[in-house]
């Protein structure tokens, strides 16, 4: 499926991402864990080909990702991205022009669960709302991969039930799920394995089950471990 | 490619209403100044509605390369780069829905023109006066026609190859400043000289290709163009094939 190849980005002097190799599988949902700046959004990026690699790369199912590549995964950036004069009504419809794979059914109803109104302009949106707009439009989508950096920033904890339900939801067989957050605890409730970026590198890639089963700890043990006590991990 | 063209155009839409505004204040003023016998109204109105059908084109122009500006410069990149269409789909986009608003303004600015003209002359000079112009115009038309169809069409080639230049040329010099200049100090500077380079570099290539003192002009001219389309789809494949590469947004 969606797989990344020594991959490396480096910006003048800094490198965001260092030889980075890993193979995500269908059926599963991952967390991207790490702290700010350790390279999970340029990695999200580089996967949807919204940052082009230094060398190595990302590949869709055997092929680099392109255009082609974008028919299948859905990425939801961090930031806000949509144009100014749009209603959420138009961000349902510029999504349904462009993504076979668009439900405004189900973006309809996302949006009804969310409590927003389709009349509704986006640049007057909270960042909250706006949150919660990103993840409708995404999810709204019945792609194959989904990667979805920091959905729950800036949600309140009432509305983040409502976002991991909404997430959840498209979950299958055949459809991979990537969310990176700094609220380790709540995500691995939901997760079946998890990625570690630490300073640009990859520090680990495992399964849920395999670490409590096997080394008896928690992923938020194992990102304490990893990226010192308290700090980062508190939610 | 037609979605793309549609928002596009829904992205220059509001200067495309302020100048309809602007332009419908200058004729309100136009026609004022006919019905009422009010020269003053008559000549702001008509130095208006000039105005807005020179600047109003070439701003559409210009704003073609504002907007790919911002497209490369800010998060709302996404909306376009997040989508399932290549970068040459996304130049090619904005290439065909710049050329097509300029036309339909040109279009729009010669029928109100044309409008305002018969307006005027029904008005000001009576309805046997216009029949009589209009006949002795159509008689002129005809023989105009038999003598400038040639040159009409070599006007036309030789503004839209020049307005070709400007775009594609505008859309290369941003996109190296958004790719190989990215992140430097006057980066902007740099592109701006590298665009009037480009230009020059473009008509250094025609010179020389292009024999100076050939002996059928209309040979030279058609070379000329055929030249110049070149460097136009070479410079748009260029852009394109940077973005595809090393466009990091």
């Amino acid at each position: 499926m969606l797989e990344c190849r020594e991959i490396t980005k480096i910006y003048g002097r800094k490198t965001a991402v260092d030889n980075v190799s890993f193979k995500l599988e269908p059926g599963k949902i991952y967390a991207m864990l790490g702290p700010n700046g350790s390279g999970k959004t340029t990695l999200m990026k580089m996967a949807v080909g919204l940052v082009k690699p230094s060398s190595g790369g990302f590949y869709y199912n055997g092929k680099p990702v392109g255009p082609e590549s974008r028919r299948e995964v859905a990425y939801m950036s961090t930031e806000p991205y949509f144009y100014n004069w749009m209603t959420i009504k138009d961000v349902g419809q510029y999504y349904d022009d462009f993504f076979d794979d668009f439900s405004m059914e189900i973006y309809e109803r996302l949006i009804q669960r969310m409590e927003l109104s389709e009349e509704m302009k986006t640049k007057s949106l909270s960042s909250g709302m706006m949150a919660k707009l990103k993840i409708a439009v995404t999810m709204a989508r019945r792609a194959k991969v989904y990667l979805l950096d920091e959905p729950l920033n800036g949600i309140d904890l009432l509305a983040r039930d409502e976002i991991i339900r909404s997430v959840l939801e498209a979950a299958g067989e055949d459809t991979t799920l990537v969310i990176s957050s700094h609220l380790v605890d709540e995500l691995e409730k939901v997760v079946d394995a998890a990625i570690f970026i630490k300073e640009s590198h990859l520090v680990e890639m495992c399964g849920v089950e395999e670490l409590r089963e096997e080394r008896g700890k928690s992923v938020v043990d194992l990102y304490r471990e990893i990226y010192g006590h308290g700090g980062e991990a508190t939610c | 490619m037609l979605k793309l063209m549609k928002y596009e155009l829904r992205k220059t839409m509001f200067s495309k209403f302020i100048l309809l505004l602007i332009t419908a204040i200058a004729e309100i003023a136009y026609l004022i100044g006919v019905f009422f016998d009010w020269d003053r109204g008559l000549a702001i109105g008509l130095v208006g509605l000039m105005c807005c059908a020179m600047f109003g084109i070439l701003y559409i122009g210009i704003e073609s390369l504002l907007v790919f500006h911002r497209d490369l410069n800010t998060k709302q990149s996404y909306m376009l780069f997040l989508t399932p269409t290549s970068s040459y789909q996304v130049l090619g986009a904005k290439v065909i829905e710049n050329g097509v608003s300029i036309l339909l303004t040109g279009a729009f600015f010669a029928a109100l023109a044309a409008i305002d003209f018969t307006v005027s002359v029904i008005y000001i000079g009576g309805v046997k006066q216009f029949l009589d112009l209009l006949h002795e115009m159509m008689v002129n038309f005809q023989v105009e026609i038999n003598i400038s169809a040639q040159s009409l069409a070599m006007g036309f080639f030789a503004i839209l190859v020049s307005w070709l230049m400007m775009v594609v040329t505008g859309y290369l010099a941003i996109v190296l400043s958004a790719t190989v200049l990215a992140g430097r100090r006057f980066s902007g500077v740099v592109s701006f000289i590298i665009y009037l380079l480009l230009g020059w570099v473009c008509g250094w290539i025609v010179d020389r290709c292009v024999p100076v003192s050939m002996v059928n002009d209309t040979l030279e001219f058609v070379l000329t163009i055929g030249a110049l389309f070149i460097e136009i789809i070479v410079m748009y494949l260029a852009a394109g094939w940077i973005m595809e590469r090393r466009l990091s947004v």
